[in-house]
């Protein structure tokens, strides 16, 4: 896309680790464009900070990863380098305090109050742009919860999307009413959103290339071009490590990249999973005007949408390439998806009602995009996680062109893995559980990536890409460590534990099942036995192995006197890993009544601030998900 | 700069959209010798996104689609208004409903060419105690259901910096934007971009996080209109019981399902049509799918279907 000036003047910056601040930052972008304003989206970290003196108008959308901190596309380019980006410019301690006074910006954080360290990204933004840089906020930050208990949606069991909502609402409030007009072929004419039932082409489109008519056929592996930092891995083993009638299949998975691989504990691997065979067939038997244009080669008129580039985009362009590895349409979708999709519900033919239906379902497209009150669409995609497939098999009328496919579809985004092998180790390993659970929708609900990861073989090859998080940076020479991880959370342990970086562990690992799903039973018994850890188990749902103990905080309460010590007396690191939500919280809340009753800590607020102060200083880990 | 009279308007937002007010405010200004220098929207001033310089008119506007009876002024703006004027300069624009803080303020409500007009007074009132009647002192009278205004998020006292004041016009279109820059500040901050690869001495970033950030204040909270019912949703690790009715709801929901999907022959699966009374229920909307049925329909959780024709095997067969 070509910048003018003017589209400088206005900047939607965003910091994305799982793809919502992405997501939303694109959704605020395209409201923008039906409203005529021209304007600049990316992310944080490829905005060159020379536009800074140029941009008038930024809004920042960012999430928080790791320890508290700005995500890994906000801090650096896609192409891996750090230095100059505009946050590492806006971090000199030589600027001067108005040196932003030119700017008018807005945030909204997306973060999940079971972290400690909740939004602290939007607030370290917040705090350096506005109070330390003069640039003037339009309207106080919003800050999102998933967990919907701090922030702005506080209490009130609405989503994050509905914090989006309430930023967007703001954000094209404040633009419309300042720039109520604008400029067309030189006259002035009143600003005004481009009419909901048109359809806004985006900025590039597919068509049939020139060059060749040939089909293509798939004869060899694909190959994805236009990301230097993706890697192939070939699968060495994807073991089920839980019991056969458990209900949960968790895999030990390693694989080995072509080169040698730099990694320590806590690093993680994001991979690049793709859609199967049977879901791009049934899509393509739902749209059969796209059946005989699926294998033939494609080009986009205006380059490459960027959000394509990640993990590389597949190098023989075809519909049936794109909705294999690019388009998430087992996903489920956006308010934004219907927004852009209902216009194209226009085939009376396929519907045994005619027009009536067609109107119908027009309609009810067009609330699931356009309703404020987002409960229908809660209620017929959220609740049972129906997929973007499902929603185009049940509206008939659909007929989607595929020229725009990139456009109305999602992007699929990778999915990050903890690795559990030693540090460096060229056979890396990951602990994943595969996503699989029931709703009303009579088919079983499976996650994207871990389906794709259970079906991989051993020889088989993937896209990946290593994440250096630097979780341990600060903590190289520890005494004692304190690791809480029950479930999956296991995986980092596992490479920490073999990283030897530590001679006094303490693991408290749970599961529900003593037989079922131990995870690494043997491995870790022997390095109980051993005294490379000291190891506490308990299981939930396990009253003959576990008894008295259901939980780790359980377990970490019951030997709370000993572990305290650790913390008091040795300064043990503390890091705790596994599925967010009640856990870390309840976890937390027992550090805090161990520090009290054995720590001479005697008020909440007193163990409370030294928990703090050891995340401070990088002594409470949490990586949860 | 013309020898005239100078003079600042204020819109409020809604007039944006009838530009042509602002206009004839413009040229009656004109007419009687007042010369319109700046015009800035009344939340800028209220956000401190724009800030006046003080005496320096001697006439403000203030343009409200609001009858006077009904006009919502932000109070604290009051003040800030009469130190921009000159001594005797003029007000137009609010009412009696603000004539509390016009009195507290320094003005004389008066007529002026038969036009309702608030004159500030010659004499500074600051130095002496105003006598005001305390009665119809409201000590609520902060504007409420005016969205626009917002509160100012930072606790802080407006600060009239004068490196920050820009003239932020009203831009008829968005490259109106590239005229008001200073072109003398952004060279100098300009500067600061040439040597990018000088490594510089950054802040810390852990510093940035204030004790106050820790709580939850300064931040805009949503106004939830939205939801009808709680989206309450289970933990992963819930013990209170909401998961166990969440999974029975589903089960409920497939028993259900079992009642219309069978088992062929051939191990296909399709919707049993002979089932009586199940083949369109009473609402008509089994088939259209799960956007169009109702809450207890058999057919939930299957997709939409032509009646008499088997429901697309490919959707639900892997799972049976």
């Amino acid at each position: 896309m070509t910048q003018t000036k003017a589209s400088k003047r206005i900047a939607i910056l965003y910091g994305s680790e799982t793809g919502n601040a992405h997501d939303f930052a694109s959704i605020l972008s395209y409201k923008l464009r039906r409203l005529h304003f021209a304007h600049t989206l990316s992310t944080i970290g490829n905005y060159s900070p020379s536009h800074i003196l140029n941009c008038k108008y930024l809004f920042v959308i960012c999430s928080t990863t790791g320890q508290g901190e700005i995500p890994r596309n906000g801090q650096e380019r896609s192409d891996g380098t750090r230095n100059n980006t505009l946050w590492s410019f806006l971090k000199r301690k030589d600027l001067p305090e108005d040196f932003l006074s030119h700017v008018h910006v807005s945030f909204l954080g997306l973060g999940d109050s079971s972290y400690p360290k909740f939004n602290y990204a939007i607030k370290k933004l917040h705090e350096r742009i506005v109070n330390q840089l003069g640039a003037k906020e339009l309207f106080a930050r919003l800050e999102a919860d998933e967990q919907c208990l701090i922030g702005s949606n506080k209490g009130t069991g609405a989503g994050i999307e509905a914090v989006y909502f309430e930023f967007e609402k703001k954000t094209l409030k404040y633009l419309c009413d300042t720039f109520s007009l604008r400029k067309l072929n030189g006259e002035l004419v009143k600003r005004q959103g481009i009419s909901t039932d048109l359809y806004l082409e985006p900025i590039s489109s597919l068509k049939k290339s020139d060059e060749t008519e040939n089909m293509i056929h798939n004869t060899e592996p694909p190959r994805f071009l236009g990301d230097d930092n993706v890697k192939i891995g070939t699968v060495l083993n994807n073991k089920r490590i839980t019991a056969e009638p458990h209900f949960q299949d968790v895999r030990q998975f390693v694989f080995k990249g072509i080169e040698h691989e730099e990694y320590y504990p806590g690093d993680t691997i994001s991979m690049y999973p793709c859609n199967s065979d049977e879901a791009v067939n049934q899509f393509l038997s739902l749209q059969p005007h796209w059946s005989n244009v699926a294998d033939m080669p494609l080009e986009f008129n205006h380059g490459i949408p960027p959000d394509l580039m990640d993990g590389g985009l597949i190098g023989k362009l075809t519909l049936r390439g794109l909705l294999k590895y690019h388009c998430d349409i087992e996903s489920i979708p956006r308010a934004s998806f219907f927004m852009k999709i209902w216009t194209f519900a226009t085939e009376i033919d396929k519907l045994e009602r005619g027009r009536e239906q067609l109107e119908q379902q027009r309609e009810k497209l067009r609330q699931f995009a356009y309703d404020e009150d987002m409960q229908d669409l809660f209620d017929y995609c959220n609740r049972p996680r129906r997929s973007i497939l499902e929603v185009i098999e049940d509206f008939g009328s659909l007929k989607l062109p595929w020229e725009h496919m990139t456009d109305y579809l999602p992007i699929i985004k990778p999915r990050y893995f903890s690795i559990s092998s030693a540090p460096c180790d060229p056979n890396i390993e990951l602990t994943i559980a595969i996503v699989k659970y029931k709703t009303i929708l009579r088919r079983i609900r499976k996650g994207v990536c871990t389906e794709y990861v259970s079906k991989l073989a051993i020889g088989d090859s993937f896209r990946y890409k290593v994440q250096n998080k630097g979780t341990f940076h600060h903590n190289l020479k520890k005494k004692s460590m304190i690791l809480v991880s029950p479930g999956v959370g296991i995986a980092p342990m596992m490479c920490l534990i073999r990283s030897n970086i530590c001679k006094d562990i303490s693991l408290f690992f749970g599961n529900r099942y003593k037989e079922h799903d131990f995870l690494y039973e043997s491995t870790l018994r022997e390095w109980h036995n051993d005294k490379k850890i000291s190891l506490y188990t308990c299981f939930s749902r396990d009253k003959e192995n576990s008894s008295d103990i259901k939980y780790v905080q359980d377990n970490l309460w019951k030997f709370g006197e000993e572990m305290t010590r650790k913390i008091l007396n040795n300064e043990a690191l503390i890091f705790i890993c596994g599925s967010s939500g009640k856990m870390p919280i309840q976890v937390r809340l027992t550090f805090v009544e161990m520090l009290k009753k054995w720590g001479n800590f005697e008020e909440d607020e007193q163990a409370a601030d030294y928990l703090r102060q050891m995340e401070k200083n990088y002594r409470y880990l949490q990586e949860t998900w | 700069m013309t020898e005239g009279k100078s003079a600042l308007v204020l819109i409020h937002p809604a007039v944006t959209t009838t530009p042509e007010k602002v206009i004839k405010v413009a040229q009656e200004a004109a007419s009687e010798g007042v010369n319109v220098e700046d015009q800035f929207l009344i939340n800028k001033l209220n956000d401190e996104s724009a800030t006046l310089a003080k005496g320096k008119y001697d006439v403000i506007y203030y343009i409200t689609p609001e009858s006077a009876e009904e006009i919502k002024f932000p109070s604290k703006l009051v003040p800030v208004i009469a130190d921009s004027l000159k001594d005797g300069g003029l007000f137009f624009g609010l009412s009696d409903v603000y004539k509390v803080d016009a009195l507290i303020n320094g003005f004389d409500i008066s007529r002026d060419k038969e036009r309702y007009v608030w004159k500030k007074n010659s004499t500074n009132l600051s130095q002496g105690p105003a006598v005001i009647p305390l009665k119809a002192r409201n000590k609520n009278s902060a504007p409420k259901n005016l969205p626009r205004f917002k509160k100012s998020p930072s606790a802080k006292l407006p600060v009239f910096k004068r490196k920050s004041e820009e003239p932020v016009k009203i831009a008829r279109h968005i490259d109106d934007l590239d005229d008001d820059s200073d072109e003398e500040a952004q060279q100098f901050k300009a500067q600061f971009l040439k040597n990018l690869e000088v490594a510089d001495e950054l802040i810390e970033e852990e510093e940035l996080i204030t004790k106050n950030d820790q709580e939850n204040d300064g931040i805009t909270m949503i106004t939830c209109k939205m939801t009808k019912t709680k989206r309450k949703k289970a933990c992963k690790d819930c013990t209170c019981g909401l998961k166990e009715q969440e999974e029975n709801e589903v089960e409920a929901v497939r028993k259900k399902q079992d009642t219309v999907v069978k088992l062929t022959d051939e191990d296909l699966t399709e919707i049993d049509f002979t089932i009586q009374g199940k083949r369109i229920g009473g609402c008509g909307s089994c088939s259209l799918g799960d956007a169009f049925r109702c809450s207890g329909c058999p057919y939930l959780g299957l997709p939409a279907f032509k009646p008499g024709q088997p429901i697309n095997l490919n959707s639900i067969m892997d799972d049976l």
